[in-house]
């Protein structure tokens, strides 16, 4: 890990208009005033609940949506600063794998087709070259042989399959910062390890940088060097993975690392402390910090009045919660 | 304990597809006690699901085969006549919670009205008396009040997931077929009504069934687990057995298979995929993906359920005492 970041945000946002039948009714803050780093070489895990703002953010860090304000830096380049042209050029830096690997692949490409597109589309490579590469990627994806797989359509590959096609095409221009949206959340359990075992072996294999976007914080811990936890369109932690789980900061993450069931019959029936309530509307989300009126740690006057930053903690761990600092401003 | 509530013996339910007979269920037998929980576990095509279908009958059209014996309360329920079944089983019986509660709920019905409407139609309860059953029902599962009012696109997923519970438990039946009720929902919220089945569970002394891919999450409610694999099941016990000493090999990799927040252990995988039903390998099910697989034998022969106490396993390891 060398210590200039690859992908750096600054106040990052992301908003959506709300339509209304005349003009705009409000808006949906996905992603709201994020600061992040990314460094070379390493998996960054994007954890949080449906509708957090994960996905968006993954989509605007490889210019897949643009932001409506802040900054993002890829490799010391201002990327919302480019015009459509740079950023066509830019793209080929970046791979994408989707959660679903079923919607993801055109039905009426074979899989040599969906593989070949990106380097057809930037116009990489002869003819000839494609196919080596083509070859070369089925195989680093242990779709092997590859002649065996190339010609067949999503049909008839399983799941896994598909997601291993949906990978060798993330792979083939051989990028530099690769985002797995759920990668494996659509897959059974006994081949999921396996895919992330894969994803993991290529990743260092080439040296990429990944963000890899989940909910499920035990694989997290097992694929991942540092861990983002992503709350209602705000970072709320961010630090090494397993000084991250084993002992979170911000009650939020605490929340969420308790909530994940014990695979031990012996705390069967237990109840376990639960917080309750729902993550918020992002069109009007709480004042102060989005997380106060769930928190079991909320500091009245305080929480819900003015916005935490991120404050260290220690271990290179930051949170955004009022505990760790930004009482005395 | 006596008769058992539900007993299934050798349940087999065909398929038939225009690529020939998918063998979803075949030869399943169980075992549901009073007041138990059975968590029946295995992943996607396993047959899981298709088991409860056929208990409750909701098939669809192509079916093929159907055959052995479900016994509910005593009674055959396999042969049972349409208004027969419906008398017996559906009502008071035997009710199901779908995982998906997005979907199963009626979007232009108010969520008072759609819990009620079991009481008026089955029972031929006046409504408003009915409504007042469905409020008591909601407020138990942890809705307010308010919420019968409302429609299903006001409510959060693990507010429609309550509700669908909450329908569930109107015609107070003898049995509940959990099929994934919390696969499409946050942790946080996820954790809330597994909180909530646990409390109806110790509380109201309810009998589940509960369908799920997640060993971890079955055993934080179930007394027993059958873990299915490609149709068949292929271990059952306790779960204190067999979470703690998994006998088939399939069952130990799909528990190590299974990265975890709290033990520190590398997560390890099982090669393969799980086989197409239409075609199921010969002898052992799990035989091409089995570590231990024994030439000439698991390849040839089905392995039957050897029995150890109250613990059974379908594999050749275990005859003979083998480990």
């Amino acid at each position: 890990m060398s210590e200039k970041p690859l992908v750096l945000t600054e106040n990052l946002e992301v908003y959506f208009p709300v339509r209304k039948l005349f003009g705009t009714a409000g808006f949906v803050r996905a992603v709201d005033n994020v600061d992040l780093e990314i460094f070379r070489g390493e998996t960054l895990a994007l954890v949080g609940e449906s509708g957090s703002g994960k996905t968006t953010l993954g989509k605007a860090l490889i210019a897949l949506v643009k932001p409506t304000g802040g900054k993002i830096y890829f490799d010391g380049q201002d990327v919302t600063s480019m015009s459509e042209t740079e950023l066509k050029t830019l793209r080929r830096r970046f791979g994408v794998i989707f959660q679903d690997p079923y919607s993801s692949i055109n039905p009426g490409y074979t899989v040599y087709r969906a593989v070949e597109e990106p380097l057809v589309v930037n116009k990489i490579g002869s003819k000839s070259e494609r196919k080596e590469r083509v070859f070369k990627a089925l195989r680093d994806v242990k779709l092997d042989p590859p002649e065996l797989f190339a010609y067949k359509y999503p049909h008839m590959l399983s799941g896994g399959q598909r997601q291993r096609v949906a990978i060798a095409r993330a792979l083939i221009s051989n990028p530099e910062f690769i985002v797995a949206d759920e990668p494996v959340t659509m897959l059974d359990a006994s081949i999921r390890v396996e895919l992330l075992l894969l994803l993991r072996e290529i990743q260092q294999k080439y040296g990429s940088t990944m963000l890899y976007i989940t909910h499920d914080m035990a694989t997290a811990k097992y694929f991942s060097d540092r861990i983002a936890v992503m709350y209602a369109g705000k970072l709320v932690e961010l630090g090494p993975t397993r000084k991250v789980l084993s002992n979170p900061s911000h009650p939020y993450t605490k929340a969420l690392v308790e909530a994940i069931p014990d695979p031990d019959p012996r705390n069967r029936l237990v109840v376990r402390k639960v917080i309750s309530g729902e993550p918020p509307s992002l069109v009007s989300p709480p004042a102060g910090c989005r997380f106060h009126p769930r928190c079991p740690a909320f500091m009245p006057g305080v929480c819900d009045y003015r916005e935490p930053k991120m404050y260290k903690v220690n271990g290179g761990v930051r949170a955004a919660c009022f505990l760790y600092g930004g009482m005395q401003a | 304990m006596g008769e058992p509530l539900l007993r299934v013996s050798n349940l087999q339910l065909y398929y038939s597809t225009l690529r020939g007979l998918v063998r979803s269920v075949d030869l399943v037998s169980f075992e549901v006690g009073n007041l138990e929980t059975l968590a029946i576990v295995g992943e996607s095509g396993s047959g899981k699901s298709s088991t409860a279908h056929a208990i409750i009958r909701i098939l669809p059209r192509n079916v093929a085969v159907l055959n052995g014996s479900i016994v509910f309360d005593g009674v055959e329920i396999n042969k049972l006549g349409e208004e027969e079944f419906r008398r017996r089983v559906r009502v008071g019986g035997i009710s199901m919670v779908f995982q998906g509660a997005m979907n199963s709920l009626n979007p232009v019905m108010r969520v008072g009205d759609q819990v009620a409407e079991p009481l008026v139609v089955n029972k031929g309860m006046p409504k408003p008396e009915a409504l007042k059953k469905a409020v008591e029902a909601l407020r138990f599962v942890g809705l307010d009040e308010s919420v019968s009012r409302r429609y299903p696109h006001e409510l959060s997923g693990g507010m429609k997931q309550r509700v669908m519970i909450a329908m569930s438990l109107v015609l107070k039946p003898r049995l509940i077929i959990l099929d994934e009720p919390t696969s499409a929902l946050d942790v946080i919220t996820q954790a809330n009504i597994m909180n909530l089945l646990k409390r109806l569970k110790t509380e109201l002394g309810f009998t589940y069934i509960f369908i799920t891919h997640d060993l971890g999450l079955a055993s934080e409610l179930a007394d027993k687990v059958a873990v299915m694999y490609a149709g068949k099941i292929v271990e059952y016990g306790s779960i204190e057995q067999v979470y703690t000493e998994p006998k088939h090999p399939y069952t130990r990799l799909l528990i190590e298979s299974v990265p975890t927040l709290r033990l520190d252990r590398e997560p390890v995988f099982i090669p393969g995929a799980p086989p197409d039903l239409i075609d199921p390998p010969k002898g052992c099910r799990f035989h091409p993906r089995c570590p231990y697989a024994i030439k000439g034998k698991c390849d040839t022969e089905e392995p039957p359920m050897f029995r150890d106490g109250g613990q059974a396993a379908a594999c050749w390891l275990l005859e003979e005492g083998k480990t």
